[in-house]
């Protein structure tokens, strides 16, 4: 599952902050990044808590991992779009893609199901994207577009929630519950 | 080395041979001032130690290297090697004659790197000496408190939070300890004045972690313990949970949590030395942001005394949110611009950031319309009828169901106690007969 795609990591880092008292700056670069791809921004607000001032000064990454931290935890998305582009290095490169591809989509389920229309440039500052990307993007997600004047609104689709149980799971748990009840 | 330390060890020795732990560890609690005294050379007895066959003797060693640490002033990294190996290889089979030394250690253990200010390294090693000690996953012991703290100390929670999610069912006392064993020792009885302390900065530093984790919920039911403890005098860390208590259940209800009835020292001792916080409260009742604004600049000083600024700031940004909750009751839209103005928020794409944030978090249901900048207000979309709210509602019964085998299980543990049966035979002899373990539980599902 990909919520489980960094827990090992995540554990052994975290292992291994608590028995050292030096650690490089890659170890909280790569924790933080987790911490932020998976939303866990008390977590990743306390990290940088906990991070030695002098690394947070010499250290141009992790301050920028903390603009995205303050971003997020501001749900201020024109920022965390614009700070998430930077020139990161190999260490976290693939936790910052995965965590820009799963924003990215967030917003766009979030826009869906909390306007009915939104100005263009409204929604282009929020996720910062090219014209013409935005354009294809909310064409893909079946979103139609009208003229107010000369300014393009668009009219969002909530996205439609799939059902992933299945049956038998749900069979089980009841009959547990009419044992219980009969007893 | 000296002779009485020679003595120490060749007692530590012969006696750990023999496996008469309950007699070795009386005597060694006797010489703990003799090995104080010989804090210079602590290091060559631990030398003729092995931890594992002589945990106790090592224990006491370990224990008078702490005490003395003010004037010792050891290595910090020398100290907390000992305790991680100690833990690693003690026996925990010997460790249970001497639980009030080992808990006496464990704390002396954080004081020490609290004050080096190194609380990160002992986590994992407090973590294990808890692991090590409890009788069963469920029981509180002393050592909660301290993991607790060095945790809040090292602002890193990810070891703690297994231990505070469990609900407690059982505590283990210095003083029940002592009674078990039989010790009616002078030192020890100074401990057990103690254990009201550790149980109250569990529930106060637990409430603090869920706090900053914003699991407000949880903190709340935290910061209630710890207030609602049977007390006849004031604690000062009641005090503190009950200013914290304040503004979480503003945080989380609105007004002031029910609190049970049979706690008189909050209204005795407590209001009256939380007077800015019920003013608080008093306030936050008018729905009004700029009166709250007001009277939180106005406490400022003392809520930055208290640390609890950064909390009144949350108070401050629920209300905008409460207000906000409050309109969808009434209306079914409203332009942006008027909730701005009827939520006392500056514009109305304030207003929007706020619904917007909201929506995401599922506070409430709503659309925006940015072309006539309005806001459409809707129900819970939820019909329960989907898989999700089926799991949703499967989780919550099972919860329940746990609880009540939980209470079973109690109440029979409770039936079976002598003293119990005991007490109630002498008075009411009748009962006995009725007595099923269901006729008391108040079954919810009966």
């Amino acid at each position: 599952m990909q919520s489980n795609k960094y827990k090992e990591l995540l554990q052994q880092l975290e292992s291994e902050e608590l028995e050292h008292i030096e650690l490089t700056p890659e170890v909280y670069q790569q924790l933080m990044a987790i911490y932020l791809y998976q939303n866990e921004l008390s977590n990743a607000k306390l990290l940088w808590m906990r991070i030695p001032d002098k690394l947070k000064v010499e250290n141009k990454e992790l301050a920028q991992l903390n603009l995205l931290n303050l971003a997020l935890h501001h749900n201020n998305y024109a920022d965390f779009f614009k700070h998430i582009n930077y020139n990161w290095s190999e260490n976290v490169k693939s936790t910052i893609d995965d965590l820009f591809a799963k924003q990215r989509e967030d917003i766009f389920t979030l826009t869906g199901n909390a306007y009915v229309s939104i100005y263009e440039e409204h929604l282009l500052d929020m996720v910062q994207m090219a014209p013409n990307e935005l354009r294809t993007h909310c064409a893909s997600l079946g979103w139609t577009q009208e003229q107010d004047g000369d300014r393009v609104i668009w009219l969002p689709k909530a996205k439609e929630i799939v059902p992933v149980r299945g049956n038998d799971d749900q069979l089980l748990k009841l009959t547990e519950f009419v044992t219980f009840l009969e007893n | 080395m000296s002779s009485a330390l020679e003595n120490y060890v060749n007692q530590v020795r012969t006696l750990s041979a023999a496996c008469s732990y309950r007699e070795l560890a009386d005597e060694l609690a006797e010489s703990l001032s003799l090995l104080i005294r010989n804090w210079s050379i602590l290091d060559n007895v631990l030398e003729t130690l092995d931890i594992q066959q002589h945990t106790l003797g090592v224990l006491y060693v370990l224990l008078a290297k702490l005490h003395s640490a003010p004037t010792a002033n050891p290595e910090p990294a020398q100290i907390i090697q000992l305790m991680r190996d100690f833990l690693q290889r003690s026996s925990v089979e010997q460790l249970r004659f001497a639980v009030c030394a080992f808990y006496e250690t464990c704390h002396c253990f954080t004081d020490f790197i609290v004050q080096k200010q190194l609380s990160t390294l002992g986590i994992k090693i407090l973590s294990r000496a808890i692991d090590q000690i409890r009788q069963m996953d469920t029981q509180l012991t002393p050592l909660h408190a301290d993991l607790c703290q060095l945790s809040l100390k090292a602002k890193n929670f990810s070891v703690v939070l297994p231990y505070l999610d469990a609900d407690i069912t059982d505590i283990s006392t210095v003083a029940a300890e002592c009674k078990n064993q039989q010790q009616q020792q002078s030192q020890n009885t100074m401990d057990a004045n103690n254990d009201a302390k550790y149980f109250l900065l569990y529930y106060y530093y637990g409430g603090m972690i869920y706090t900053a984790i914003k699991n407000y919920d949880r903190a709340l039911y935290f910061f209630e313990v710890c207030i609602t403890t049977p007390a006849m005098a004031m604690s000062h860390i009641m005090l503190e949970a009950y200013k914290k208590f304040l503004m979480v259940s503003l945080i989380v209800e609105g007004k002031i949590a029910y609190i049970p009835k049979n706690t008189q020292v909050i209204g005795r001792f407590m209001k009256p030395q939380a007077i800015y916080y019920h003013d608080l409260v008093n306030v936050y009742a008018n729905s009004s942001s700029e009166e709250l604004r007001i009277i939180i600049l106005k406490y400022s000083e003392a809520f930055t005394r208290d640390n609890n600024m950064g909390l009144a700031k949350k108070v401050a940004t629920s209300l905008y949110k409460r207000n906000i909750q409050r309109l969808t009751k009434t209306f079914l839209t409203l332009s942006l611009s008027d909730v701005a103005s009827r939520v006392q928020l500056a514009s109305a794409s304030d207003a929007e950031r706020y619904i917007l944030n909201m929506i995401k978090s599922g506070e409430i249901y709503a659309t925006i319309n940015q072309k006539d900048g309005m806001v459409l207000f809707k129900n819970d979309p939820e019909k329960y009828n989907s898989p999700d709210m089926f799991l949703n509602v499967q989780t919550n019964i099972t919860q329940v169901l746990d609880l009540v085998k939980q209470i079973n299980k109690m109440e029979e543990e409770i039936l079976l106690n002598p003293m119990y049966v005991k007490k109630s035979l002498g008075s009411q002899d009748d009962d006995l007969t009725s007595q099923h373990p269901k006729a008391f539980s108040g079954d919810p599902t009966d």
